[in-house]
């Protein structure tokens, strides 16, 4: 048990003697210290930016809605060789899929196109997404004032328009415009909601929108680049929560193939993508960029702890004859050796303070600057300091132990 | 029966230098007792401090075997050895060795730290001790601000902080002046009064005149051991 309370007292001291040494020298205790807290800054901050750019991706994704899968008509290459051919999906695959996969709570078929917009002797463009009442459910997207489009809107094909906020404001300002008449290529429509705010992500405004019935959309705008009558620019399925992306992606793509009578080894016309594998992909994607990030910058704080290294061995070669005299007062070699460590160690965690705090100073200007989030955590905080004491621990290793090492007549004879 | 404190067993010391085997300690048996003060002499290269070195068990026999209070040293670990050190051992050195930019106190209470005496305790050891040396005055001065002779009391109350058997004294009026001299190896003689071994290593005649018992090396070998005639008393400062 003494020797318990001995070694921490020990270890105590080891700091006091540590933190002496290091203001006897201060000078060159700063400049030493500087290339840990450079490097700590240059991780530190790679960590930041790094987990800014998952969260910033994860929330774009939930964005779209949480568990859906999104099907275009696109031959599904799988990234291999692009193809001339024209993909396929129709009305019709819509409500296939509605009715004889398991778990889906609601469709989103979709034309999309863009349009011009006149109100008030001012103008807008923007991407019109024709839809139906699902896009709403699917994309848990709700009209903050007015309403969403009906399905009696669809069935009829109103001229009926619901604006996103940025569109809003730039033909009315602060004014509500529900209600109002606005020209959309020319034709009059009625304003009958306005969307709630959605932010923006990947620098897009998710507010650039306006959403028209499906039905309108195909008769008054441009929907040249359809094969036929029935086409879909895109289909989004909403699915229950807690269901199994992966089984209802199979058994989709099974009733495609099927619909379209897709022999075994040809391409599908069609591309059915889930949020699951965009999360993954996303996932992973940021992992590497994160790591890639993080390697770079461990260059520096690599530098840093050879730096640490070097003046270590000079510090040790300098007070060779002090390690002589501690060892005839009786200091045993571990006792020479923690001493070293702990200087080294507390050098490096000084270092890592100060790179860590100068890091969140810089991750605050950044997210301010570039509304981009880089976010420092406790862990990341702790991590840092933690870790520069291990680098201290590891590049003040090999001196501690030379000095150590040495033996104490010959110690105490150097000059 | 209570065995000599320092006792020497054919103890031998070789070098290579050169192609040349050196032999520094050449087969030296002796015993010191309790309570005296011995004074090593010799020209330099007589093999004066590599015979210290080896009874402070700071340095290892080539071969023989050298007991401290009657423990054998030749087989322990370097761990052991410095817990020797640092419990019978007192070390003062020609140069003080005093830590820089420390103050007195602190460099008093080193060995202290080493024995696992806790903080408090340390500081309150270490004043005593220095207040026994006459420098209760200058407890946070730093070597700089001190003259030759309180570094070196310094030192020597740095040596007796943690109560050992006996005072190695290497050459400890080298570099200080006649007065100084004569000032400090008063304090030693005022030691052994005490009760505490000391034992000094000396090239000055006049030096070793303070001492009880001279023994005399040349060339590795103990060529005269016997009492000081004439033995000096120091004066007090």
């Amino acid at each position: 048990m003494t020797s318990i309370a001995t070694r921490l007292s020990s270890y105590g001291i080891n700091v006091a003697i540590a933190l002496t040494a290091l203001r006897t020298n201060l000078m060159r205790s700063i400049l030493t210290t500087l290339g840990v807290m450079i490097g700590v800054l240059a991780v530190t901050l790679a960590v930041a930016v790094g987990s800014g750019a998952k969260v910033s991706v994860m929330e774009s994704i939930n964005s779209l809605g949480s568990n859906m899968a999104l099907v275009f008509p696109r031959p599904d290459t799988e990234g291999g060789r692009g193809t001339e051919d024209r993909g396929r999906l129709t009305m019709r695959d819509a409500r296939a899929i509605e009715r004889e996969i398991d778990g889906v709570s609601a469709i989103a078929p979709q034309l999309r196109s863009s349009i011009q917009l006149v109100a008030t002797g001012r103008n807008a463009s923007t991407a019109a997404i024709g839809a139906t009442p699902g896009y709403g459910i699917v994309s848990n997207i709700t009209a903050e004032r007015g309403r969403f489009i009906t399905d009696a809107d669809v069935n009829s094909a109103s001229r009926v328009i619901v604006l996103g906020p940025t569109v809003a404001k730039k033909l009315y300002g602060d004014f509500d415009p529900v209600g109002e008449r606005v020209r959309v290529n020319r034709v009059p429509f009625t304003i009958i909601g306005i969307l709630e705010s959605k932010g923006s992500s990947f620098g897009n405004d998710n507010d650039d929108i306006a959403i028209v019935p499906i039905s309108t959309a195909r008769q008054r705008f441009a929907t040249d680049t359809l094969a036929g009558p029935d086409d879909l620019h895109m289909l989004f399925v909403g699915f229950q929560d807690g269901f199994s992306l992966r089984t209802a992606k199979r058994e989709m793509t099974r009733l495609m193939r099927d619909r379209y009578r897709v022999r075994d080894k040809e391409i599908s016309p069609f591309t059915i993508r889930t949020t699951e594998e965009f999360m993954q992909e996303t996932a992973q994607v940021t992992a590497i960029f994160q790591a890639v990030l993080v390697a770079i910058a461990s260059i520096s704080l690599l530098v840093g702890g050879i730096g640490i290294m070097n003046i270590m061995l000079v510090s040790v070669t300098e007070r060779t004859r002090e390690i002589g005299l501690r060892m005839a007062l009786g200091a045993k070699r571990s006792d020479i050796r923690n001493q070293f460590l702990v200087e080294a160690a507390v050098l490096c965690m000084i270092g890592g303070v100060i790179g860590l705090i100068l890091a969140i100073a810089a991750a605050a200007a950044f997210e301010k600057a570039v509304d981009f989030p880089a976010p420092i955590g406790i862990a990341t905080s702790i991590g840092a300091i933690l870790f520069s004491a291990l680098i201290g621990l590891i590049f003040g290793g090999w001196p501690a132990v030379r000095a150590s090492r040495l033996s104490p007549i010959e110690a105490l004879r150097s000059e | 029966m209570v065995p000599p404190l320092v006792e020497t067993q054919d103890l031998v010391k070789e070098y290579v230098l050169g192609g040349e085997t050196v032999h520094a300690v050449n087969h030296v048996s002796l015993k010191i007792e309790r309570g005296e003060f011995v004074a090593i002499m010799g020209a330099s290269g007589s093999g004066k401090s590599t015979f210290m070195n080896m009874i402070g068990c700071l340095d290892v026999p080539s071969s023989g075997e050298v007991l401290i209070d009657g423990i054998a040293t030749r087989e322990m670990t370097s761990d052991a050895m410095a817990e020797l050190r640092n419990s019978k051992i007192g070390f003062v050195f020609q140069q003080f060795n005093l830590l820089a930019r420390t103050s007195a106190l602190d460099n008093v209470a080193v060995p202290l730290i080493y024995a696992g005496v806790s903080g408090e305790a340390r500081r309150e050891r270490a004043r005593a001790t220095l207040t026994q040396m006459g420098l209760a005055d200058r407890l946070d001065h730093s070597p700089a601000k001190l003259s030759g002779g309180q570094q070196q009391r310094v030192a020597i109350a740095r040596a007796l902080v943690t109560n050992p058997l006996m005072l190695l004294a290497d050459e400890p009026t080298g570099a200080l002046d006649t007065h100084t001299s004569e000032e400090i190896m008063h304090v030693f003689q005022t030691l052994n009064d005490e009760g505490i071994t000391v034992v000094l290593v000396t090239h000055e005649a006049d030096i070793a005149d303070y001492a009880a018992r001279r023994i005399v090396f040349r060339d590795g070998e103990v060529i005269e051991d016997g009492p000081v005639a004439n033995r000096r008393r120091g004066r007090a400062a």
